[in-house]
């Protein structure tokens, strides 16, 4: 491997920037990080050339350790956004520069110049000053300057972000060239999910300081892994929809029959829908594709080489949609069409269409939707309303259902809704909090969220597990819920008062192998700490030590979890989320 | 370069118009009554006063110390200015706001507070004494004051000047190799050092011009701590107004030479920097 991240953190006044990223890339690959501004991408690529130290974690260059190493004894190549050239010395001199630091002779100094000026197409204007090229010429210079001294690995930081397009097209196709005729192990940071594309061997994608998702490109677009992924790479419809043993439904339609698999629990999932995937005719006979519903053109705009529709759905279509390529929670699907199919069925607004899906990719988080469930339709919205669930369901691009139940919590008493429990029931924090948890769970709920009327957005998420069924399943939702979250996660062990000194190597183990699931299953690091007692109490007590902490627990049984729960649940100040496996 | 220049701005008549008559009532004409009252002396007891031993001393001390002072400044100003410009603590802005202090004091001022610092029975001086140096009535003391009222000068000039060099650039020079000292002497003072000339000019002007605070730390003995500025004024009380202004002649032909110089070698050294970059 070239370049090896082991867990780096990066805090800048205490909220971390890049959060427990581990990633390798092998030699010669071109690896791209992508993501929006602040996502913590050109942080980390600092943290690799040593321009800033980390806080936490170990990395490594070619199989040696860096982490406390100078930048300028790491031998990297950097190349910034805005060139950084010394205006005061000439191409030649700028070029020349790392090898004059290395009190190389003139002669080969030279030689060696003239070689990476014909290697990025510049030769003849060795004595010019930057002030003097245009802006892609200088950042030819600035490549050339980074190999000077044969670097093992290069890092361009943006390169591309001050150039026109044009420039930019052929930049990147010199670097491209470059990069393969040297066989550098090179990591390019953008927020242009065209040019990664373009360039990338592999593309890493980081939001919120954690890196997402990695993977090739055509791999990354056809089976995101996350909302933010499918919404960020490319544009994507995601629709909350249902599995069946049928496969896909979306409303009242299964649309994807093909991904059938029999074994499957029903449950709500969420659905993307490349807009490419979607098909519009006039009737639903004429479609090729599964039916989905019939909506209504309300916008057309002509692009060139694709004409990109909205769709508005008609009303009995029963599928929520989420989200589109912009974030906005909309009531329109969008959809793209090649002049082929523009010739083949015309549109325009007002028309009414049939819809059909070509294809549908089902994200694998846990996590579809919310609903809050209170005693009544008034709570429930006041509950809907609460901050930290609406900003949650905001960065999940999710949407919040309302369930009155007004026998909430009354012993025996039968669910009032006549529906089964869909995505993440949310109630709110208040005494007698742990019995109506109870209630829900056994009445089928899977995945409860606890939240207190105040609660800031958390920093810190404690993970721990009763029983190991609940292990896999709490984890993925500890996954799903931390990709949303600038939250560090932190996995609590906790065993009986009494082993504390008998068997400490099996406590270690089991934490060991939590840790290896959490990061080859979810990609998700975690943190751990090891405590000694009850469990409830010792949660409890770990929670008030700090502010804006959040706990997910898994669950296996509810036999006494009222009374155990009481303490953690009732009137408590954190949110907590209840990840339930077993027979309700 | 021709006067009937097309500019996007108007007012250009006006504005040189004014330029010339300001500069001509507040600079020139005086000068020119200077140098006037110089010429109506004899040339035989002009050179006799300007080339008295003791005007010869004079000189000696303005321009040796001025240029001593300058120098100093150009070192301590710079440290100064790189703690202020890329260090954050606490009370930053107050040491920033201290700066200036010089330029407000009235200067006698500032020569009486370093007189009382550093004669022989002073706060600092007492200690030096038994060393055997003398502060206080000599031509270190002259330079001690030049460099107090000359500093904010250095200050300010490289301030901005390092405020605009690029961290970038420094980063780019470290993850190619170059140590702190490397970079600092190829990458930050090259792009430094106009500012760094700038700064020196002004703070030699300044203290050519001093008279205020080095008379009383000076001790004013004839040949040996005797500012020009000061024999001047010997000069003046003796009603003797031709051999003032002789001696101001002097002094005027030799700052403008030296400040010519100056300029001259600044921009030569700029147009090494973007050598046709237009």
């Amino acid at each position: 491997m070239s370049i090896t991240l082991d867990q780096v953190t990066k805090r800048y006044a205490g909220a971390p920037v890049v959060n427990d990223v581990s990633l390798d890339i092998g030699d010669g690959e071109f690896f791209v990080l992508l993501g929006p501004s602040g996502s913590g991408k050109s942080t980390l690529l600092r943290a690799i050339a040593g321009l800033s130290g980390v806080d936490h974690g170990r990395i490594a260059l070619h199989g040696r350790d860096v982490t406390h190493v100078a930048a300028r004894k790491r031998g990297v190549g950097l190349v910034f956004q805005n060139y950084a050239l010394f205006g005061h010395m000439t191409v030649a001199e700028n070029i020349e520069f790392a090898l004059r630091v290395r009190h190389m002779r003139a002669k080969a100094r030279r030689q060696r110049r003239q070689e990476l000026l014909r290697l990025v197409a510049l030769e003849g204007l060795d004595e010019r000053l930057p002030a003097q090229l245009s802006g892609g010429q200088q950042q030819r210079v600035a490549v050339a300057r980074a190999l000077a001294h044969k670097p093992e690995v290069l890092l361009l930081d943006e390169p591309f972000g001050a150039l026109d397009a044009k420039i930019r097209e052929e930049l990147r196709r010199t670097i491209r060239q470059v990069q393969r005729e040297l066989g550098i192990t090179t990591v390019l940071v953008t927020h242009d999910q065209e040019e990664a594309f373009a360039m990338a061997d592999r593309i890493g994608i980081m939001n919120l300081g954690r890196l997402l998702e990695m993977g090739e490109p055509h791999d990354l677009y056809s089976r995101p892994a996350t909302r933010f992924v499918a919404t960020f790479l490319g544009a994507a419809n995601l629709i909350l929809a249902r599995r069946t043993p049928d496969g896909i439904q979306m409303g009242a339609n299964t649309v994807a029959a093909a991904e059938r698999s029999p074994g499957v629990r029903e449950r709500e999932v969420v659905a993307v829908v490349r807009p490419e995937e979607v098909e519009v005719a006039a009737s639903r006979d004429a479609l090729s594709s599964g039916y989905f519903a019939r909506g209504v053109v309300h916008e057309v705009v002509f692009t060139g080489a694709l004409e990109s529709l909205r769709v508005r759905l008609e009303d009995g279509a029963q599928a929520p949609l989420l989200a589109q390529a912009d974030g906005d929670a909309s009531t329109s699907l969008l959809v793209t069409r090649t002049q082929h199919e523009q010739r083949g069925f015309e549109v325009h607004p007002g028309q009414s269409v049939a819809i059909g899906v070509r294809r549908v990719h089902v994200l694998p988080t846990p996590l579809s939707s919310f609903t809050a469930c209170a005693a009544s339709a008034a709570l429930t919205d006041t509950l809907s309303r609460q901050p930290l669930l609406a900003e949650l369901a905001v960065r999940m691009k999710t949407r919040i259902a309302m369930r009155a139940e007004p026998q909430l919590g009354v012993p025996d008493a039968a669910c009032a809704v006549d529906s089964p429990f869909v995505g993440t029931t949310a109630i709110a924090s208040q005494t007698d909090c742990a019995h109506r948890a109870e209630w829900l769970l056994r009445r089928g709920a899977k995945d409860l969220l606890v939240v207190p009327e105040h609660a800031p957005v958390p920093q810190r998420v404690l993970i721990h597990w009763m029983g190991e069924a609940a292990r896999s399943a709490t984890l993925a939702v500890s996954a799903s819920v931390l990709r949303h979250l600038s939250a560090e996660a932190v996995y609590v062990g906790i065993f009986p008062e009494q082993t504390a000194g008998a068997h400490p190597q099996h406590g270690m183990r089991e934490l060991l192998d939590a840790r290896s699931e959490a990061h080859l299953a979810h990609g998700l690091e975690m943190r751990t700490e090891l405590r000694f007692g009850d469990v409830a109490p010792q949660l409890a007590r770990r929670l008030a030590e700090a502010p804006a902490q959040m706990l997910i627990v898994g669950v296996t049984e509810l036999t006494r979890f009222a009374q155990a729960f009481r303490g953690l649940l009732d009137g408590g100040q954190w949110p907590v989320l209840i990840v339930y496996r077993g027979s309700p | 370069m021709s006067f009937r220049q097309p500019s996007v701005l108007p007012g250009f008549g006006l504005t040189f118009g004014f330029t010339t008559f300001f500069l001509s009532v507040i600079v020139l004409l005086p000068l020119a009554a200077l140098v006037l009252a110089a010429a109506s002396m004899h040339w035989s007891e002009f050179v006799h006063v300007v080339l008295s031993p003791r005007a010869l001393g004079s000189y000696r001390l303005s321009f040796g110390a001025s240029f001593l002072a300058a120098t100093i400044n150009l070192v301590f100003g710079f440290i100064i200015a790189w703690t202020l410009v890329r260090y954050e603590f606490p009370g930053r802005k107050l040491i920033d706001a201290l700066i200036d202090m010089p330029f407000a004091l009235p200067t006698a001022v500032s020569g009486i507070a370093l007189t009382t610092v550093f004669a022989h029975n002073g706060w600092i001086g007492r200690y030096l004494e038994p060393l055997g140096v003398k502060v206080a009535y000599t031509w270190l003391g002259v330079t001690l004051a030049l460099t107090l009222i000359s500093m904010p000068f250095a200050v300010r000039a490289v301030q901005p000047a390092l405020l605009e060099v690029q961290r970038d650039l420094e980063e780019a020079a470290e993850t190619l190799g170059a140590h702190r000292f490397y970079v600092f002497r190829h990458i930050i003072l090259p792009t430094v050092l106009p500012a760094l000339l700038t700064g020196f000019t002004l703070a030699f002007a300044r203290a050519l011009g001093e008279y205020g605070s080095v008379i009383f730390i000076a001790g004013n003995l004839p040949m040996k701590t005797e500012i020009t500025p000061l024999l001047i004024v010997i000069h003046l009380e003796e009603f003797d107004y031709q051999g003032a202004a002789a001696l101001g002649v002097v002094m005027l032909v030799i700052s403008f030479v030296v400040l010519l110089a100056i300029n001259l070698l600044q921009t030569w050294g700029r147009r090494r920097h973007v050598r046709g970059a237009r």
